[in-house]
């Protein structure tokens, strides 16, 4: 938190917000803070590539005005490996193992919902993984190998890789 | 991370990306009638909007050597020329500092326009005295084709192209069989909704072109430029960055042009970043109508089959003359035929235009042959596994006559979808015919494209680091790395070694364009031959320096680098190189080509580089009362001759196969009144997502070990969309008895196939009976 004026938390730092009101919260990642992989697909809450976490919760980044993350904490896909390295971090480890992803347009929003899932249920059932991903699309792997990734993800996870 | 980790990480940069110093960003003011005359646009209004900095409208493409485009009929203006012909063709485009002020200031520009009555439909395209989307015939070649093969342009009124091909005595062979049925399937028309909006971004410098482009094609638009500007090939540079999906809807030449005439205009680089909306309004999969009649013996062996293809080929040419050969060619099936007949048209309607989609053609012909042939063996009272089984080509047999042999053993993936599906034992099961049921299929396609050609370098430095060029673009397939594996296994170093370069025309060896699942099989024996010749230099230098035969020697990855190995001696290669060269070192380039020739003895002018067979099976469940169809099982399998990399065969198996499944079961871009499309949103155009899942999604890859690529493999990224269909129509009337013709399969109707209402709806009453 900047506790100066608008700001919120961007991948763990604090950040100002100097958008006009009427800004969205991606045209802010892409084009104040270069983040350009929040992507935009749809650009209307369908397709899920600008999905970022807004303290830990999916959100489509296309359809949330920037003033709506004020004192939030925002997690963008450049924030998920680790910080001090660069090495990715479990679940992109899981992503890159099982081929969870093909052109990559739709991989940072699946990555970022793999993880808020996998918060709230470090064990899905193949039935749940289906549900939560259903939030967004992938029109090239057929969403196998993303499920996959997911089971894999959850059992790195859960054997406390980091 | 490198490029592939990039994806994981957020890094990979698109061409919708892409940004320039000074960039401009323009916007599309596009027609909101089918068919109309442009009778004057007064922009006057937009170029005094601060921030505005031109409009390009059809005057200015007017003026250029040649403004039309399209693939082998040229109907297509880079912006509407005195006429628009779909909802959503693009009529004028605003140049501005910003996007907002760009589309701020479409709505201030006044298009008058004179309406005309639209032809909707493929009935309304060919009645009698119908409007006609163009008076005076195009410039363009016909496709060329071999033996018993007709192409023409522009043959009748609305009718953009016809394809034929014909051997045997039809009409005394159908006359002659112990049955004869006539069946015909409608195919509804799909987006690709690719996530990547379609983008690209232009410069001028220096009186050079420069472009930043989604399309898959760098070459073809690069040749598309040069002729409709006027401009040398050395003039325009095409860069290639990773593509956000395409499937077809970004191949041929697209917006391109006007990217360049609006930075040509603007004097700036100028980027177009459509919305997904606007991606929906630019190509779409054919819809169709296809009418097979078949004749058979008593035996249930195929004798004849006369085949007519209808194809909606929308408003402009695109690909359609490809599509319409491909699909009229393969129609047949893999399977022995004594005589064919078989034809395909491109219809003209006031329609987004339709073009390349994953298989050009290919699905709409294996679905209906596929639904032919299983109604077929049911009517004669044989298993439609039996049927097939009977009539599938052999190893090594001829698709026809001067085409080459199959290299897929047909037989062997039917086997193991029956396997994995639990064919063999389906009527062990209680609900079996009484509301489930088990339906097969087998897809084929010609792959590698017609008489394709590819060239590749592969250059070598001093340390081994390995640089592998070629023009094949990253679309998700993995080209690049497939690519590295065939270099890196040739010269026998580490994949680690590898880099896939960037492509930019400039400096990027040609191909035809990324297509025809030809990635791996034609530009990857380039590569491999590339790859081959920078062997050839490394161990003929080491052989020079070490006083021997070069075939005395072999390159391997040492604990100090990489090595020459002279029998139990090993020789580091860095420093021998750096010894003899000094400075920053070297590298060995090597250069590598095919070509596939040209041969007038072939049906489609040479014979085919390899088939991509598809096998598919599928368990369903119908509810009776709402028929709902629910999807338990769907198997999906290819071949990849030899597999350079399983997971991304895999891959591509598993997505083409859900791109068929949205088919099947919901995905369908509708017209209202058959003139305004109704549903050309992300929002209201339903794709697959995870929840859609059949309860078991069952995808394989076999190795059959005939394919003419590196190490045995062929191509198999299209073939995974084109048996799906038929064997969910098939697996609905193993369930209920009832069949559907019509995609998608909704529940309507499915409820009106079993209440035997069920016929192909005429395309031009589809809408109105939704
Ligand atoms: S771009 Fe935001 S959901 Fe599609
Ligand atoms: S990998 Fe292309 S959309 Fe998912």
């Amino acid at each position: 938190m900047t506790g100066d004026g608008r700001g919120f938390t961007l991948n763990g730092k604090p950040a100002s917000l100097r958008a006009p009101d009427n800004a969205v919260l991606v045209d802010v990642l892409r084009e104040d803070h270069g983040l350009h992989g929040c992507r935009i697909g749809c650009d209307q809450a369908v397709c899920g590539a600008c999905t970022v976490l807004v303290d830990g919760t999916p959100m489509a980044a296309c359809s949330t005005f920037a003033f709506e993350v004020e004192g939030r904490s925002v997690l963008t896909i450049e924030g998920v490996a680790n910080a001090s390295d660069g090495a990715p971090d479990p679940i992109q480890r899981a992503f890159l193992e099982e081929r969870g992803f093909q052109c990559g347009y739709c991989t940072a929003g699946m990555i970022l919902t793999t993880r808020a899932l996998l918060e709230r249920d470090p064990d899905p059932t193949e039935a749940t993984i289906r549900a939560w991903l259903g939030a967004g699309v992938c029109r090239c792997t057929g969403y196998s190998a993303i499920i996959s990734a997911v089971h894999t993800a959850a059992r790195l996870l859960r054997q406390g890789s980091v | 991370m490198d490029g592939l980790n990039d994806k994981v990480g957020g890094g990979t940069r698109y061409a919708f990306d892409a940004a320039l110093p000074g960039m401009r960003h323009a916007k599309l003011l596009r027609s909101p009638h089918p068919h109309a005359r442009i009778l004057g646009i007064d922009a006057s209004h937009a170029l005094a909007l601060p921030g505005v900095v031109c409009v390009v409208t059809g005057e200015d493409a007017a003026r250029l050597p040649d403004p039309h485009h399209g693939f082998s009929v040229r109907d297509q203006p880079l912006i509407a020329i005195g006429k628009v012909r779909y909802v959503g063709d693009p009529v004028a485009a605003v140049v501005a500092m910003d996007e907002r002020t760009a589309l701020a200031a479409l709505e201030l520009i006044a298009v008058d326009y004179e309406v005309l009555e639209p032809v909707p439909t493929l009935d309304a395209a060919l009645a009698p005295g119908a409007p006609v989307l163009f008076d005076e015939p195009h410039p363009g070649a016909p496709l060329g084709v071999g033996a018993g093969s007709w192409s023409r342009n522009e043959p009748a009124p609305n009718v953009l192209y016809e394809y034929g091909y014909a051997r045997g005595e039809i009409d005394t062979d159908l006359a002659g069989a112990a049955h004869v049925f006539t069946d015909s399937f409608a195919i509804s028309r799909i987006s690709h909704y690719y996530l990547e909006p379609y983008s690209g971004v232009a410069r001028i410098e220096d009186g050079r072109i420069e472009l930043w482009t989604c399309n898959q094609d760098p070459f073809m638009i690069r040749a598309d430029i040069s002729r409709m500007f006027g401009l040398p090939v050395n003039d325009i540079c095409l860069h290639s960055p990773m593509i956000g999906g395409g499937f077809g809807g970004k191949s041929y030449c697209k917006l391109e042009p006007l990217i360049v005439l609006m930075a040509m205009k603007a004097r700036a680089p100028v980027r177009l970043a459509l919305t997904l909306d606007e991606s929906l309004l630019t190509l779409t999969k054919h819809a169709g109508v296809l009418t097979l009649t078949t004749g058979v013996d008593a035996e249930g062996r195929l004798i004849a089959r006369r085949s007519e293809l209808k194809l909606d080929g929308g408003a402009y040419a695109d690909a359609s003359a490809m599509v319409a050969l491909k699909a009229a060619y393969r129609v047949t099936g893999p399977y022995r035929w004594k005589s064919v007949f078989s034809r395909a048209s491109i219809i003209r309607t006031t329609t987004i235009p339709a073009g390349s989609y994953r298989g050009f053609g290919g699905t709409q012909a294996s679905y209906a042959s596929e639904c032919q042939i299983d109604m077929i063996a049911r009517r004669i009272g044989l298993d439609p596994y039996e049927m097939r089984r009977r009539n599938l080509l052999d190893v090594g047999e001829p698709f026809a006559p001067g085409d080459s042999g199959m290299d897929s053993d047909l037989r062997r993936g039917l086997d193991e979808v029956c396997r994995r599906l639990g064919y063999h034992e389906r009527s062990q099961h209680p609900g079996h015919r009484n509301g489930r049921g088990m339906g097969l299929a087998i897809g084929i396609k010609d792959g590698g494209g017609t008489g394709n050609h590819a060239q590749a370098t592969v250059t070598v430095s001093h340390t081994g680091a390995v640089t592998v060029s070629a023009a094949t673009t990253e679309i998700g397939q993995g080209a690049g790395s497939t690519l590295c594996r065939i270099a890196t296994r040739t010269l026998g170093l580490p994949l680690a070694n590898a880099r896939y370069a960037p492509i930019d025309t400039d400096r990027t060896p040609l191909n035809n364009g990324t297509h025809v699942s030809c990635g791996t099989t034609v530009t990857g024996t380039a590569v491999q031959r590339a790859a081959e010749d920078a062997r050839a230099q490394i161990l003929e230098f080491a052989a020079e320096q070490l006083q021997c035969p070069a075939a005395d020697l072999t390159l391997e990855e040492s604990g100090q680098g990489w090595a020459v190995r002279r029998g139990a001696d090993l020789h580091p290669l860095a420093p021998l190189i750096m010894s003899w060269f000094g400075g920053v070192g070297y590298v060995f380039i090597g250069r590598g080509g095919i070509k596939v020739p040209y041969d007038e003895r072939s049906p489609v002018r040479a014979r085919n580089l390899f088939w991509m067979p598809s096998w598919a099976g599928a368990e369903v469940e119908i509810d009776r009362e709402t028929g709902r169809l629910r999807v338990l099982q769907l198997i999906v399998g290819g071949d990849a001759g030899h597999a350079i990399d399983m997971a991304s065969c895999v891959g591509q198996i598993a997505g083409a196969a859900l791109q068929a499944y949205g088919l099947s079961l919901f995905e369908e871009l509708r017209y209202r009144d058959g003139a305004q499309p109704e549903n050309a949103d992300p929002r209201a155009y339903r794709v697959p997502m995870a929840s859609d899942l059949p309860d078991r999604f069952d995808c394989f890859v076999e190795e059959h070990g005939m394919g003419p690529g590196p190490f045995g493999a062929k191509g198999l990224g299209e073939s995974g969309m084109l048996a799906v269909t038929a064997a969910l129509a098939n697996a609905i009337e193993d369930a209920t008895g009832a069949r559907v013709t019509t995609t998608p399969f909704t529940g309507e109707r499915i409820l009106a196939a079993l209440d035997g209402l069920d016929t192909v709806v005429p395309m031009d009453q589809r809408s109105a009976a939704e």
